[in-house]
């Protein structure tokens, strides 16, 4: 698959392989990121994405495969790349027996940096930890921690931002909280890469990678896999219903209905979409079973 | 990335800081040596005749304490950012291995520097060494050197383990350090085969140096002796800094 590189292209990736021994983590991952996105990396457990964010970051080397971020070579140019990109693991990753103020100090002085007192006060405003700043992390509740852990990926003004599971063990209302931060960054230019394998959150994103054991099974916007749904519609005439399954239903209804003959006699007409959930895992489904077959032969 | 102070000392600063606020950790590393150090002066009292030069014995019994203490603490600390995530991150914001390495050694020296001056304090008056001045100030420097011997290996197994429970293995090779090192045997005296484990063991350069020094010998007088413990340690410390790597 080609992938199509302008300007706004922040990351490029190119049939990336990384294999862990026999293991194959990701098998040919093509996918291209714009600047300014939230950019999604949807799957289960396993599925490659922190593989792949990793890979994004240095953290590891590819087994084969083309990787560019913000220009620059992951691999090689690792120093460079480091002091634009912020970083939040999965766990909280934080010295636990200081502040957030010297968490995030300590993270920050990594960067060449000007004004970092300046900073730590604005990121800690920003995640709303002013008021606690000086209390020590292991007082803090799970939520609190990924704040803070946040804190210390932005405090060096990244440009971009590279987010692993990022609201996993926190409640609703702080995972709203969340994404309020991720799009008043991504309106600063920030561009955002997070990974979930919470379906409700991924249509937060802009764009959605959908990786299954290390395959892409799609990559688009949330609404045109939407779009591309499946529906069911049930047609009324008086007791008696049709059922009928299209896809992309607002193209398909017209040519339908005129199939059906559009008259006095349709008294309902029901439309049920498919949730994104049965999207991914008719995806997921799709791609097991042509595994099988290809199996057997 | 060339390595930058500013760096190193950011590490160093925040592990001191750490070290602040972890008062069992700080009393473990300096309060337990001073405590078996003194139950070892019970068990020679009741044991040892009063002709018997215990120096000998007693100092670098002691060496040992500390190697031992230094090593398990920084081993287990280092394994705890590698677990907790944070090693990935400090990586991960810019700092390159020399910078981790050395802003450990840094603030840890500075809690070997507290650990060897009282230890030695400790055995001077415990078992009324009489040593001069000089001797002392002699004796604490290799003690030092060896308390830092102690945090690049302590550094270089945590290099090997994923988690705190891979610490325990290397235990017992410390341990063995006290036979292959030639505190209680001479090294001569141990099969030919073990004599080249006794080698690799830091304590082995400590033992022969504070044997020297007991024996009145002055450690300028000596340059390959001198340079022993130094030089073992670039070596280690080129080991680490080989071995840290972010992990697959």
């Amino acid at each position: 698959m080609e992938i199509s590189m302008n300007d706004h292209t922040s990351i490029h990736i190119q049939n990336l392989h990384k294999n862990f021994g026999k293991v194959q983590a990701l098998k040919g991952v093509n996918l291209a990121v714009d600047s300014g996105q939230v950019f999604g990396l949807l799957g289960p457990n396993g599925a490659g994405k922190t593989t792949l964010i990793r890979l994004l970051i240095g953290a590891t080397q590819p087994t084969s495969g083309n990787l560019s971020v913000l220009s620059l070579n992951p691999g090689k140019q690792k120093s460079a790349l480091r002091q634009q990109i912020g970083y939040m693991p999965q766990s909280p990753a934080l010295y636990e027996d200081l502040s957030p103020t010297d968490n995030i100090r300590f993270f920050g002085r990594a960067h060449h940096n000007g004004s970092l007192s300046k900073h730590v006060d604005e990121v800690l405003e920003f995640v709303g930890l002013s008021q606690r700043a000086d209390d020590p992390v292991y007082k803090f509740s799970g939520g609190m921690k990924q704040r803070v852990s946040l804190a210390c990926a932005l405090v060096h003004q990244p440009k971009m931002l590279f987010l692993d599971e990022p609201t996993s063990g926190i409640d609703p209302k702080l995972r709203e909280v969340f994404w309020e931060h991720f799009r008043e960054l991504t309106a600063t230019g920030v561009t955002i890469v997070v990974s979930t394998h919470q379906m409700d959150e991924a249509l937060y994103c802009d764009k959605l990678a959908i990786l299954h054991e290390g395959i892409l099974l799609a990559d688009d916007t949330p609404s045109n896999l939407l779009w591309n749904s499946r529906a069911k519609i049930k047609i009324w005439r008086g007791p008696e219903v049709s059922e009928h399954e299209v896809t992309n239903y607002p193209d398909a209804l017209p040519g339908l209905l005129q199939k059906e003959g559009l008259d006095n006699a349709i008294s309902r007409i029901e439309v049920e979409e498919d949730r994104l959930e049965t999207i991914v895992l008719r995806m997921i489904n799709k791609q097991i079973g042509e595994k099988n077959q290809g199996d057997r032969k | 990335m060339i390595p930058s102070i500013k760096r190193m000392g950011a590490i160093a600063g925040r592990i001191l800081k750490q070290l602040r606020h972890d008062h069992r950790f700080v009393a473990i590393s300096l309060v337990f040596p001073l405590a078996i150090i003194y139950f070892i002066k019970l068990v020679f009292d009741a044991l040892a005749s009063p002709f018997f030069d215990i120096s000998v014995y007693v100092i670098p019994y002691a060496a040992f304490i500390v190697h031992f203490i230094t090593f398990i603490l920084t081993a287990i600390v280092l394994v705890r950012e590698r677990t907790a995530g944070t090693l990935a991150r400090m990586f991960v914001s810019g700092y390159n291995q020399i910078e981790i390495i050395s802003g450990y050694l840094i603030a840890y020296t500075v809690l070997a520097t507290a650990q060897s001056l009282m230890v030695l304090l400790e055995l001077n008056l415990l078992f009324e060494l009489g040593y001069g001045i000089k001797v002392m100030a002699e004796m604490y420097l290799v003690m030092w050197l060896l308390s830092i011997l102690s945090m690049a290996l302590g550094m270089l197994v945590s290099n090997f383990a994923r988690n705190e429970g891979q610490v325990f293995p290397f235990i017992p090779l410390v341990v063995l350090s006290v036979i292959l090192s030639g505190i209680i045997l001479p090294v001569e005296q141990l099969p030919e085969w073990s004599q080249i484990l006794s080698y690799l063991t830091p304590l082995y350069y400590t033992n022969e140096v504070l044997q020297e020094l007991i024996k009145g010998k002055a450690l300028v007088d000596d340059m390959a002796m001198l340079l022993r413990l130094p030089a073992y340690g670039l070596i280690l410390l080129a080991m680490v800094t080989a071995t840290l790597r972010e992990r697959d």
